[in-house]
């Protein structure tokens, strides 16, 4: 699809144009792939960015979930290198889980500096709802796979809630925790206080807010190699069975209910803005304790009018921007239920809480 | 049962376009209704998916040696006649049935019927066989069908925001094991664990796979399905679910204008990147704006890009095979 593509595969040597059916899917090399494009090109147009994020690779991190289960998880460090990162626990130095956040004022010019470290994997930064060029859309496979390190060049034009992931075998690599959240935030209105926030610009004004990236996680995917299935090994990527269900990272069986960022405890008549991020495949509903909240944006733009709700439905990759009614003290209990998308039934909930005093 | 074994894509895909592509992309409005005839062949025989697997569907067909899957769209003008007539050749009962217009009733295996109805209502709907639910709208026996507001070529519904050319988007999921029961007569029973995922009937193959870049094979070249626009080419996208699951349609480079919702016109437009696409039957109609991308920098006005659905098990075939699933390219030309 990109130019680039065919000259890339003229040097590609095992990298694209596998045969169909068997191999591959297991090994943990570069040969071992299908239809992926290593390349590391210069950015076209590179500018003097207003905003630099540096991102590296941790293929082998973990969490340990309340039942003291430890799944694997892959993610992108911040600072760049990192083949490492990993650990036990939640304790994964700089290889934090959901990635590190990227926070930008619009209008800026943004480099999300990718860095591969090695020649082991491939892997792209997507930044899901910005609109940038294909160059910088970060979409493996029919553009370039980074096997090095590449520059992604963006200029936010729009407030609102986002979130970036790997592009590459995507089915597998978001499951496995590729993501991290990004925020644009409006340029602070001159007329404003010092140190007001707004959800977008001349858009409602917050005082705290948390960030609800809900997802599910199969730990049966979380043993496969990060090439599984490229060159058609049937390895069940089109079965999602989840067994865990997370808020930002935090097992939504118990953890989440008290985790910082995730639970707030908010006085009567705080203003909250809840950033909701479907981060998973499934379906999800959410149910907000018999709160009320009004959404005022989706996927990075305003709504024409704020949607008053006290539930909600999402499908994967959608935002939901929400204030949320804090006039009534009490224990609210948020569930967020993940349900099959053929049959709707319910493969489990994860919870957290809002305390309102 | 009369069937055309190993009956392949390729030669369907190409019928398909030839008949389907330059009527979705012109549409001239008339001052008058005028009587619209179409014949469909209701054929069956195999697809091969992108494994290699030949899969057994059923199609509205075009004609009595094809399968098309889905059937060939049809664009109608609101107060429109439209006679159908479906040649059943197979041996099983089917129906042709657009809700909220018309149920053509069982055909009996071998017969033909033909039926009348006035296009009374403007928007975009999908025709399907209502027997043996959801069955035979799985095996293939779907479509599009969309009735122009009268007089206007640049509207979904009367007042509705503009476009400039349409397409449709049909999504289907597909187990194997079930459409193979559907061939030998008998109902599925099994877990429905889709394993191939397709728009238009096709599925997309990366750049290098087998089928790349051949419009009857590869959703991303297939010109019923692509997009292609100048900024400010504002597309219509109708798009309808036949499946059995629940997806998200993602466009990459513009956020998605989002009318309709299951027929019903929304009360706000909201721009959305990721739309909630129901299973069985669901429905949206969006616009794609073709604008400049709004975050690139320097500024671009041309590109390709993805759309994708993010409920991403549908990105594979058989399992693996990232990237063979339901997507489209978007170019900006």
């Amino acid at each position: 699809m990109f130019k680039v593509k065919s000259n890339l595969m003229g040097r590609m040597g095992g990298g694209g144009g596998g045969g169909m059916g068997g191999g591959g899917g297991g090994g943990g090399g570069m040969g071992g792939a299908c239809y992926t494009y290593p390349a590391s090109p210069a950015t076209p147009g590179l500018a003097t960015p207003d905003v630099v994020y540096n991102r590296g690779i941790y293929m082998n991190g973990s969490i340990t979930m309340d039942d003291g289960r430890s799944i694997r998880i892959w993610g992108f460090t911040d600072g760049g290198g990192g083949m490492g990162g990993g650990g036990n626990g939640m304790d994964m130095g700089n290889s934090t889980f959901p990635s590190p956040a990227m926070r930008v004022y619009e209008g800026e010019i943004v480099h999300s500096n990718l860095n591969v470290n090695g020649m082991m994997w491939v892997h792209t930064i997507h930044h899901h709802g910005i609109e940038p060029s294909m160059e910088n859309d970060g979409v493996g496979h029919i553009s370039w796979d980074v096997d090095g390190a590449y520059t992604y060049q963006w200029r936010a034009s729009s407030a609102g809630t986002y979130f970036y992931h790997c592009h590459t075998n995507t089915v597998l690599h978001a499951e496995m925790g590729m993501y991290g959240a990004l925020i644009i935030d409006p340029k602070p209105n001159p007329n404003d206080p010092a140190g007001t926030k707004r959800a977008f610009k001349d858009g409602p004004i917050y005082d705290s807010e948390v960030i609800w990236a809900v997802d599910e996680i199969d730990s049966r995917w979380h043993g496969l190699s990060w090439d599984a299935g490229t060159c058609g090994a049937d390895v069940g990527l089109n079965l999602l069975e989840p067994d865990y269900f997370i808020i930002t990272g935090v097992d939504g069986a118990q953890s989440a209910l008290t985790a910082p960022g995730i639970s707030a405890t908010v006085q009567v008549g705080e203003r909250l803005l809840v950033r909701y991020i479907c981060a998973g495949y499934h379906p999800q509903e959410i149910r907000l304790g018999g709160l009320t909240a009004d959404i005022v944006a989706s996927d990075g733009r305003p709504l024409p009018n704020a949607v008053s709700v006290q539930s909600f439905r999402a499908i994967s990759a959608e935002r939901y921007d929400m204030i949320i009614d804090t006039s009534e003290p009490g224990e609210y209990i948020i569930e967020m239920d993940i349900n099959d998308w053929v049959t709707g039934q319910t493969w489990g909930t994860a919870k957290t809480k809002i305390t309102i005093i | 049962m009369k069937r055309r074994d190993f009956l392949r894509v390729s030669t369907l895909g190409a019928a398909a376009s030839a008949m389907g592509g330059v009527s979705l992309l012109t549409w001239a409005p008339r001052a008058q209704a005028a009587t619209i005839n179409k014949t469909y062949y209701i054929t069956d025989g195999y697809i091969e998916q992108p494994d290699g697997t030949n899969v057994y569907f059923r199609g509205y067909s075009s004609n009595s040696t094809t399968l098309n899957v889905p059937g060939e769209s049809l664009i109608v003008q609101e107060g429109d006649t439209v006679n159908i007539t479906i040649v059943n050749t197979l041996s099983s009962s089917h129906s042709f049935v657009i809700d909220g217009l018309v149920d053509s009733g069982s055909i009996r295996g071998g017969r033909s019927s033909s039926f009348s109805f006035i296009a009374n209502k403007a928007g975009s709907h999908l025709f399907y066989d209502k027997l043996n639910t959801p069955f035979n709208r799985l095996v293939g026996l779907h479509g599009g069908f969309a009735v122009m507001p009268q007089g206007k070529s640049n509207e979904l519904y009367e007042g509705s925001p503009q476009f400039v050319q349409q397409y449709f988007w049909i999504f289907n999921d597909i187990d194997p094991v079930w459409h193979d029961e559907i061939r030998r007569g008998r109902t599925p029973a099994t877990r429905y664990i889709p394993r191939y995922f397709t728009i238009n009937g096709l599925s997309g193959r990366p750049p290098g796979a087998p089928g790349s870049h051949d419009p009857n094979i590869d959703s991303l070249t297939d010109p019923r399905t692509a997009l292609h626009g100048h900024i400010g080419d504002r597309t219509l996208i109708r798009i309808f679910n036949a499946g059995k699951a629940d997806q998200s349609v993602h466009t990459h480079a513009n956020h998605m204008e989002w009318l309709t919702e299951n027929g019903q016109i929304r009360p706000d437009i909201w721009r959305k990147d990721c739309i909630y696409l129901e299973a069985n039957k669901g429905a949206i109609d969006a616009i794609f704006p073709f604008h400049a991308p709004m975050d690139a920098y320097p500024p671009v006005t041309t590109g390709a890009f993805p759309m994708h659905l993010h409920t991403e098990m549908s990105q594979t075939a058989a399992g693996g095979l990232y990237m063979f699933g339901s997507m489209t390219d978007i170019y900006f030309e």
